[in-house]
């Protein structure tokens, strides 16, 4: 059969559409190839120009030297690691166990002032983050939480809620009532209803929600750098700014440095990706 | 199974009645239909009985014990959802172990009692399936299974069958009816098909606007609806209702259309007639009491065809009366075509009368 126009034209497109991906393909693996190059060359190797695509010997050496509690760095590193997991651990956690109950009752219950306060969980994000910096600064002082944890953790929190809110009411939303319903008849407790029940439906959006807030959390530098300025508190974004220095900047430790710091979130997302795009898909499409 | 009875029950959300002082009573054993059109208040009677929403006001008891202000759980009923509600992440076996071990009992007897209803329900060999492998069909037997599987003192069904096909409901209606029959079991059926509640039921109550219209056996509400809401819901085609005036012609009663035509009552529906609040009255005729006659003869009335449905066996005619579409039936070899002038007789001894003013059937 011979090919029509309009197959021609849509073919044309596909092409044009393949190779605009490639080229964005490049665009984001580009800086973290280099990221990771980077980090397996020696201190000279990386300063080199032209540079080397390649290390000509390539080293393990910075990485040892992160994870190695008995070099100054190592011990750092390793510190400013715990710390970024004790915060986003904690604010994950603290975020599903808010988040889970509020989406429900945002979900099944009518209540007077239920879209208003809805609507003013959202409000939050509306604004640039930024914004929030002084007045929160000011108010983690007066409660006396400048460099703690704490302080972190409350302001990734006000951030990661509305978010976990919005995206956990999506799940219950998608979950008929009647499944309670049953439950309730066939002998459950409103409580066991949910439990057995509802909980386990909703498990991908909980795992979603979870990876949101850990990597918001995980990720996030401005704040870490204005609550905290005592060296055995710091988080990682901010702890890795140490191999900058006046004289000379470490490249190949900060980049190994770096490359460990996105391994867990890599981790997370490779593992539980599917859970991931779920939920921003679901409601989507009717079931 | 128990009787379940509901006293003066009422269930309001601010100024908008859902349930409007409801009260019957349903025999152990029995098989009642709830009835009506979408929002007469039907489901919300029926989570009021299953504790789902609480009640506003009146009474509650399934068998000898008040269950009024009771948690579901502790009402000892079962339940059967439009949508079958069926667990969708656990297999059909632990749906119907589910009320077995939300009651605690043992491995050995849920087992067993899973394994006799699934008997019962033929649906053993899909016991290790899930929800969503099963057909609608099956999935409507796991939720009957899971329904029976505990042996409730009352079944209540949210219009079960209003998700499959046209065929498979016909099948699930008897299938359903046996079952009431053979467990004895007390049946309040949720439904909007009207087919479906005079088919099955023993009872049906028939609600609208919040309010029980009528609450008797099918074959008395379709013989005696009590008013014009009833006459029109149940009956397919509808019955047809004409308003008319009532008068006299030396003597006698007459029904007078403002077209200009009248004919004389006989006494028993002229009796009815002088019950009458004022002189409009609406006549009611179902469509298998309605004859075509080919000349005008004492008591017909004119009409002219508006539409003909042949169906086959039977075919139906839309004729204008009085600027009131009446439905007719008539033998498929009947020659009949639309805008054809017809002469139409109502059966005296079959038609039904009611009040114009107030709705309600006028009675001897």
């Amino acid at each position: 059969m011979e090919q029509s126009p309009t197959t021609r034209r849509i073919d044309g497109w596909r092409w044009s559409g393949r190779l605009f991906l490639t080229f964005l393909l490049g665009f984001t693996v580009m800086p973290m190839a280099w990221m990771f190059i980077t980090s397996l060359k020696t201190g000279f190797a990386a300063m080199q120009y032209p540079p080397q695509w390649w290390p000509a010997e390539p080293t393990l050496e910075n990485y040892w030297r992160l994870i190695d509690p008995s070099s100054s760095v190592g011990q750092d590193f390793l510190h400013y690691f715990w710390n970024s997991m004790w915060v986003s651990t904690l604010t994950t956690v603290l975020a599903v166990a808010v988040a889970v109950p509020a989406a429900y009752a945002f979900s099944r219950f009518r209540f007077p002032g239920r879209n208003f306060l809805f609507f003013a969980v959202l409000l939050r994000n509306m604004f640039p983050a930024v914004v929030f910096l002084v007045p929160l600064f000011i108010l983690m002082k007066v409660l006396g939480l400048v460099n703690t944890h704490g302080s972190l953790v409350l302001t990734y929190l006000t951030f990661g809620l509305p978010l976990a809110i919005w995206l956990l009411k999506g799940f219950y939303d998608n979950i008929p009532i009647q499944l309670e319903q049953a439950a309730r008849i066939d002998g459950a407790t409103r409580f066991q209803a949910f439990f057995l029940i509802v909980m386990p439906l909703s498990t991908p959006g909980i795992i979603a929600t979870s990876i949101y807030s850990f990597i918001g959390a995980w990720n996030e530098y401005i704040y870490a750098y204005t609550f905290l300025t005592k060296h055995d508190q710091m988080t990682l974004p901010v702890g890795i700014q140490r191999f900058f220095s006046e004289n000379a900047t470490d490249w190949p430790g900060l980049m190994a440095a770096t490359f460990l710091m996105s391994v867990p979130v890599v981790v997370l997302f490779l593992v539980l990706q599917r859970y991931f795009v779920r939920a921003l898909t679901e409601g989507a499409v009717k079931h | 199974m128990a009787e379940v009875v509901l006293k003066d029950v009422v269930k309001s959300y601010g100024s908008i009645y859902a349930v409007n002082h409801v009260s019957l009573k349903v025999e152990d054993g029995e098989f009642v239909a709830l009835v009506g059109p979408s929002g007469c208040g039907k489901t919300t009677t029926l989570n009021l009985v299953a504790g789902l929403i609480p009640l506003t006001r009146g009474e509650i008891w399934i068998g000898d014990r008040e269950v009024s202000g009771l948690d579901p759980k502790d009402r000892d009923i079962a339940m059967v959802f439009q949508n079958y509600a069926l667990y969708p992440n656990k297999s059909v076996y632990k749906n119907l172990a589910f009320p077995l071990q939300m009651r605690r009992l043992g491995r050995a007897e849920i087992d067993s009692k899973v394994q006799a209803a699934a008997k019962v329900l033929d649906i053993t060999h899909l016991l290790e399936r899930k929800p969503r492998e099963l057909s609608g069909g099956q999935q409507q037997r796991v939720a009957l299974g899971r329904a029976l599987v505990r042996d409730p003192r009352a079944f209540l069904m949210d219009e079960p069958l209003s998700n499959l096909d046209a065929k498979l409901r016909v099948q699930m209606r008897s299938e359903i009816k046996r079952f009431h029959q053979d467990m004895k079991a007390t049946v309040i059926y949720v439904t909007h098909d009207q087919l479906e509640a005079v088919t099955m039921a023993d009872k049906m109550a028939v609600m609208n606007g919040g309010f029980l219209q009528q609450y008797d056996s099918p074959a008395n509400v379709f013989a005696n609806p009590v008013n014009m809401f009833v006459a029109s819901f149940i009956g397919s085609p509808a019955m047809s209702l004409i308003p008319l005036e009532a008068g006299s012609d030396g003597g006698t009663t007459v029904l007078r259309s403002p077209e200009g035509w009248s004919f004389a009552l006989d006494g028993r529906n002229a009796a009815k007639v002088a019950k009458a609040k004022g002189k409009r009255v609406v006549l009611g005729a179902r469509h298998s009491t309605v004859r075509l006659l080919p000349n005008a003869e004492p008591g017909t009335v004119p009409g002219k065809v508006y539409t003909v449905e042949p169906t086959g066996d039977v075919t139906f005619a839309q004729v204008f009366v009085s600027g009131a579409l009446v439905n007719v039936s008539l033998p498929p070899t009947y020659a009949i075509r639309p805008d054809e002038t017809v002469n139409v007789l109502f059966d005296q001894a079959r038609m039904h009368l009611f009040d114009g003013e107030t709705e309600m059937a006028l009675t001897a």
